[in-house]
């Protein structure tokens, strides 16, 4: 029965020898190194993956560091413009104040000097007062004088001279 | 233009299957005359003989050997025609001696396309690997593909620890098993041959599949690695399965204490589970023999009474057909292979899990 079917004890070894063979074939030159370098490749795109993870990550972060900086820098500036405003303000008030007491000084000068001046000016009169009384009374004199018109007219010069001297 | 070229398709298509039916054996036996119907003479076409299916695959070498084939031949048909009585006294001798005259080493029609198909096997996987670079070009893209799917085909049943274990061996029986059924479709199998009386008896090349003696050879190799694989995960522990030694002793010491039912459950599982888990894993080797090589001897014989029948045309389909068959016989091969092993790594351990409940 074996012998109508074709079962044939050396085909059977040969046939065995020939695929343990093939086996072994691929195994040492197919299977292994395919295998090896689909894992290289596994891990070289796994860690290709991580590195674009990590370098987007620390991107993400420099991004952040650079913001917060351009914040800080715009907030100096606020400051420092706030800074330069602020002094120029008090510097401008200050020279106000001086400017103004500066005019104060110079006015009350003036009015002290204008002071000096009108009494220096009223002295003078007083100091000529005894020649306005002579020419006062040499025209007294021209004319016929009187007692009475005399005295009239001195008490008249003394008041003008005290009117004066008031201001 | 387009429809021009579908309608043209479908015109040699038509124009081949009314040939094919005319020119074959249905249209022979329409037209064959009423004394040879009532002769019981089978109907010819002109282009293709009847075919005959020789079994056992036939001697192409050495030469001593294919004169001894051919001889057995003759005298198995003069036995078949006239009768044992007429046979002389060589003819009674070469058919006592069979077709392969004892032990010695021949070359058959299969073993020679075995050998083809080998080299093809592992010359395109060889080349592919060989330039393998890590970009991969057009051909080790191929590669990758057959072995990246046979890989994840083997993770799915045995998950990724144990896949690369298994995976040569699942691997090499898939693609042989594939290769040289696919490779028996070629033209050039059923044209190639030794010449007699005008008809190719002797063909140079057969697939494979087609002799006994490869997937008993397949079987054997399927058969050794389970078993070994069962033995090398298990240790000795693995031969527990089928010699129930702890069943034995439940059965005996049950026995004893007169627990009928525990000792006939223990002793049962002795004499009988075991023994026949034991015959299961031989039975394995006759059931992948014979279901590759019945599939493969039965795409044969559809290939050659399809061309008898209706030439030309109906073996189209049974080429579409046999394609998907070789296919599926490689897959069945292996998978059953791997399935197996995967049984023998682990069958045991869950038994044990539970005796200890």
């Amino acid at each position: 029965m074996l012998e109508t079917l074709g079962i044939h004890f050396p085909s059977l070894l040969i046939y065995l020898i020939n695929f343990l063979l093939v086996l072994g074939l691929l195994l040492l030159f197919a299977y292994r190194p395919i295998l090896r370098l689909m894992d290289q490749r596994a891990d070289r795109i796994r860690e290709s993956l991580e590195a674009s993870e990590r370098a987007r990550e620390e991107a993400a972060s420099s991004q952040e560091a650079v913001e917060a900086q351009l914040v800080e820098a715009r907030r100096e500036a606020q400051r420092i413009v706030e800074q330069a405003r602020e002094s120029a303000e008090r510097f401008r008030a200050e020279e106000m104040e001086r400017a103004r007491s500066e005019a104060d000084n110079f006015v009350s000068r003036a009015r002290a000097d204008i002071q000096r001046e009108r009494d220096a000016a009223i002295e003078e009169v007083r100091a000529n007062f005894g020649d306005l009384a002579i020419t006062a009374a040499e025209r007294v004199v021209r004319r016929s004088l009187d007692r009475q018109a005399h005295e009239e007219l001195i008490a008249q010069v003394l008041e003008e001279g005290e009117s004066l001297r008031r201001g | 233009m387009n429809r021009g070229i579908l309608l043209f398709g479908l015109l040699v298509v038509v124009a081949l299957a009314v040939a094919g039916l005319i020119t074959g054996a249905i249209g022979a036996g329409l037209t064959q005359s009423e004394e040879d119907k009532a002769a019981g003479q089978t109907a010819e076409g002109p282009f293709i003989p009847k075919p005959a299916v020789h079994l056992p695959a036939q001697v192409v070498g050495p030469v001593g050997a294919r004169e001894h084939y051919v001889e057995f031949l003759h005298a198995e048909h003069k036995e078949r025609e006239y009768g044992e009585e007429k046979l002389d006294e060589h003819a009674h001798e070469v058919l006592d001696e069979g077709p392969y005259q004892g032990n010695d080493f021949i070359i058959t029609n299969t073993l020679l396309s075995s050998w083809i198909a080998s080299i093809i096997l592992v010359g395109v996987f060889v080349i592919g690997a060989r330039r393998a670079q890590l970009v991969p070009g057009r051909f080790q893209n191929f590669c990758e593909i057959v072995i990246e799917g046979l890989l994840r085909f083997v993770e799915g049943v045995v998950g990724q620890a144990r896949a690369r274990l298994l995976f040569p061996v699942i691997a090499s029986i898939f693609l042989f098993v594939v290769i040289n059924a696919w490779i028996g479709l070629l033209p050039i199998y059923p044209s190639l041959g030794f010449i007699t009386d005008g008809i190719v008896e002797i063909h140079l090349l057969r697939p494979a599949g087609t002799d006994i003696n490869m997937p008993l050879a397949l079987a054997l190799v399927s058969f050794v690695f389970v078993e070994f694989l069962g033995l090398r995960m298990l240790g000795i522990g693995y031969l527990g399965k089928f010699i129930r030694v702890r069943s034995l002793g439940r059965g005996l010491s049950a026995l004893f204490r007169f627990k009928l039912l525990d000792a006939f459950q223990g002793l049962l599982d002795f004499f009988f589970v075991g023994p026949l888990e034991a015959f299961s894993e031989f039975v394995r080797l006759i059931s992948f023999t014979f279901r590759l090589f019945g599939n493969m001897t039965a795409g044969e014989i559809l290939v050659l009474v399809s061309a008898f029948l209706v030439p030309f045309i109906a073996t189209v389909g049974v080429y579409g057909l046999e394609l998907l068959v070789g296919f599926i016989q490689g897959l069945i091969f292996a998978g059953l292979t791997l399935v197996f092993a995967a049984i023998a790594m682990t069958a045991h351990e869950h038994e044990e899990h539970e005796e200890h409940h």
